[in-house]
């Protein structure tokens, strides 16, 4: 392949060397028979102007005209025009008929000009080129005529004898010279060759740098200092190529890193806004769009303004902007009734600075606190009732005991009415406590059963015993209905003694004198049964789904003017469901309530205990 | 001079009631109760007493509307308030500042000091 490429490249140089020198022959040629033609013309036309006019008459112009055509036809001699004094062509020699071509412009110049310098015109048929040469015919210091004369190159051929001989010898030395001078170049531009190897293994990157170029040569210098230069190169390329791989991968972490930032912002559960130097929306997460109710596309790059439409909002921000509080962050709390009816945001904003500690932005947030906010509510409310329930048996007992102290109580019985209500006042305080202590403990987790096999006529016994005194009171019957077999039951005994004696309490408290609280046991389904049915004041249906509530107390004055704390049920309720159990209520007004309370007997771990 | 002044005792609770009927008629005032603000109002129009102690939380109106009611009455007819709670908060403060002739008293208070306060009320008078 290489071979024939080589040889077509060789005839291509050979025959271009051929036409070079060929063209340049022919110019020479044409040139050298141009001058040839000149110069005859104007011998010749000198020649014939020396003549008479009379020498063309008769015999003798046919002589002239015959001797002028043999001797000169191969000189190039196209026509002979001779005229006499008044212009008429008095001898014609026209062997190629050329005369009708001549142009009358050449006509005129040739026969009013004393001398002329040959005029030139090409022929119409042939376009043959033309030169004609003029002269006049003086005898005796008077023209008496014209000569005008034609003549042709002869066509100029490459191949003609004289020139084969110097055209093959110069196309034998092209082609002779061709190999040569190839040779030549090979060997010139051969450490190019390989320095082109070179460079190109460089690229590919298999270059072992090592490739010998070496040579006393210029050539050599220079291809040497050009592989120190492609060395330095080749490093600063490596180098490059290593920091364009740790610029990739940085950049490829910080994408990483800012796709990370936006799926967290996303994830938030508060609304953000990002704003850049200008107030205009950089980044907004999902929670905010959400709550904006916007798409991305409408907000990024807005204003701010046009984005949270919320004067309160924009004030806060712009206010906190004009404090120059670029370092802290504060908040408000608003409410958006249009987008978020009946919940409460705390928004916050603060400064973006780079580290310079220029503002490059802000950063707007919108915390949903409306759960936050109820439960402080509620906390707070705790608070005030806990304190309230706390306060209301010690300024009994304080204030009664002052006045016993003080002497103001004289008559024995009213003493015995004081130092009773402080006995009762001492007791509810503690019995607060006590249920204060166990919903806080249920509350924070902290309430653990402390289960053991409960005998249930034990259980039975100590609840009464709880209550008596206060039904003694109020002649308050306590019947009792229990099965011969009490049943027993797994359980945390404190906690249950609890919360049956809560019920019991509120039965004694809402039932009025002289009435009958019935306290039962049964047992169904292995569940245990606790029943307790009064005949007091009943619930309304208004207030027994609060009941179980903490701090719920009716409003009804029969209810209210009792003490209590509005703990009680809410205790009872806990422990019972601690133990897996249920709480179900009838009641009715006027005629009194029936508390059921159910727990189950948990048989097979009492058979394990 | 004492014995012509009439408190009224306004609370939900029947011991506190009780404690200050007692110290109060000791002290040489007439006593007359209420165990709600519904009927302490009442009582006010009615009986129209020169003292009158109310809590603050109670049912059906409580101790704040009681004095927001009766304020107005003082302007014919003065008569001292003494507003005892069990926790007195910055807001309770803010409106009994607001009322007439309105003293604060926190729980547990003692009866003694409540009869100072209403016996020193009526000597500056």
């Amino acid at each position: 392949m290489k071979i024939q490429r080589i040889g077509a490249l060789l005839i291509v140089v050979f025959l271009i060397g051929i036409s070079v020198v060929s063209s340049t022959l022919i110019r020479y040629e044409k040139r050298k028979r141009t001058q040839d033609v000149v110069n005859k013309g104007h011998y010749l036309v000198t020649l014939i102007a020396l003549h008479s006019i009379r020498d063309f008459e008769g015999h003798k112009r046919a002589f002239f005209l015959r001797t002028l055509h043999e001797y000169t036809s191969s000189e190039g001699l196209a026509y002979c025009l001779i005229h006499d004094h008044t212009g008429n062509p008095f001898v014609v020699l026209d062997p190629y008929k050329l005369v009708s071509e001549i142009p009358e412009d050449i006509q005129m110049k040739s026969l009013y000009a004393v001398a002329l310098n040959p005029q030139t015109y090409q022929t119409g048929k042939s376009g043959q080129t033309i030169y004609e040469f003029a002269k006049p015919i003086f005898e005796n210091g008077e023209q008496t005529g014209t000569v005008r004369l034609g003549m042709m190159p002869a066509a100029v051929s490459l191949f003609s004898v004289e020139h084969i001989g110097l055209l093959a010898t110069i196309a034998f030395f092209i082609f002779a010279m061709v190999p040569f001078v190839y040779y030549g170049i090979q060997l010139a531009f051969k450490p190019l060759g390989s320095l082109s190897m070179r460079v190109k293994n460089m690229i590919e990157g298999s270059a072992s740098g090592d490739a010998c170029v070496s040579g006393e040569s210029k050539v050599d210098d220079v291809i040497e200092s050009l592989d120190r230069s492609l060395n330095l190169l080749r490093e600063k390329y490596k180098k490059l190529e290593a920091a364009s791989i740790e610029s990739e991968a940085k950049e490829g972490v910080i994408a990483y890193e800012k796709k990370q930032l936006r799926n967290i912002l996303d994830s938030v559960q508060y609304g953000i806004v990002i704003t850049d130097h200008q107030d205009r929306v950089n980044h907004i997460n999902a929670y905010m769009l959400h709550l904006l109710n916007k798409e991305q596309g409408d907000v990024i790059d807005c204003p701010l303004g046009e984005v949270i439409e919320n004067e309160e909002i924009l004030t806060f921000v712009s206010n906190h902007e004009a404090a120059s509080q670029r370092t802290t962050s504060r908040h408000i709390e608003v409410s958006l009734p249009e987008l978020a009816p009946g919940e409460v945001f705390q928004v916050t904003a603060s400064y973006l600075s780079d580290a310079d500690g220029s503002v490059i932005g802000k950063v707007v947030s919108a915390k949903n606190v409306t759960n936050e906010k109820a439960t402080e509510r509620a906390k707070h409310e705790f608070v005030a009732h806990v304190t309230h329930e706390l306060r209301a048996p010690l300024t009994t007992i304080k204030s009664y005991n002052e006045m016993l102290m003080d002497g103001e109580i004289k008559d024995a019985e009213t003493q015995k009415e004081f130092y009773n209500t402080i006995s009762e006042e001492t007791d509810r305080l503690a019995h607060l406590i006590e249920n204060l202590l166990n919903i806080s403990r249920i509350e924070m987790g902290n309430l653990t059963l402390n289960k053991g096999l409960v005998k249930t006529d034990w259980l039975v016994k100590d609840c009464i015993a709880a209550i008596e005194a206060p039904a003694q009171k109020k002649h308050v019957t306590i019947e009792k209905q229990v099965p011969d077999n009490y049943p027993a039951l797994m359980g945390d005994k404190e906690l249950l003694e609890v919360a049956i004696i809560n019920i019991l309490g509120n039965a004694v408290k809402y039932t009025p004198e002289n009435r009958t609280i019935t306290f039962s046991l049964r047992e169904e389904d292995h569940t245990v049964i606790f029943d307790v049915i009064d005949q007091g004041y009943g619930i309304s249906e208004k207030d027994l789904p609060h009941i179980f509530d903490q701090f719920y107390r009716a409003e009804d004055p029969q209810i209210s003017d009792q003490t209590g704390s509005g703990l009680g049920l809410a205790t009872t309720s806990e422990i019972v469901q601690l133990h897996g159990g249920e709480i179900q209520v009838q009641s009715a007004l006027g005629k009194g309530t029936h508390f059921s309370v159910r727990l189950p007997k948990e048989e097979y771990q009492l058979e394990k205990q | 001079m004492k014995n012509s002044k009439k408190v009224l005792v306004i609370d939900d609770g029947a011991h506190i009631r009780r404690v200050m009927e007692l110290k109060l008629r000791k002290g040489g005032y007439e006593v007359i109760t209420a165990m709600n603000g519904e009927e302490g109002l009442n009582l006010i129009a009615s009986q129209q007493p020169d003292v009158v102690i109310t809590d603050i939380l109670m049912p059906r109106l409580d101790g704040q509307s009681l004095c927001k009611e009766t304020d107005h009455l003082k302007e014919k007819r003065p008569f001292l308030t003494i507003v005892i709670t069990n926790r007195i908060s910055p807001d309770d403060r803010s409106w009994i500042n607001e009322m007439r002739d309105t003293q604060l008293m926190e729980k547990p208070f003692s009866p003694s000091r409540v009869l100072a306060c209403i016996d020193e009320y009526f000597c500056d008078e």
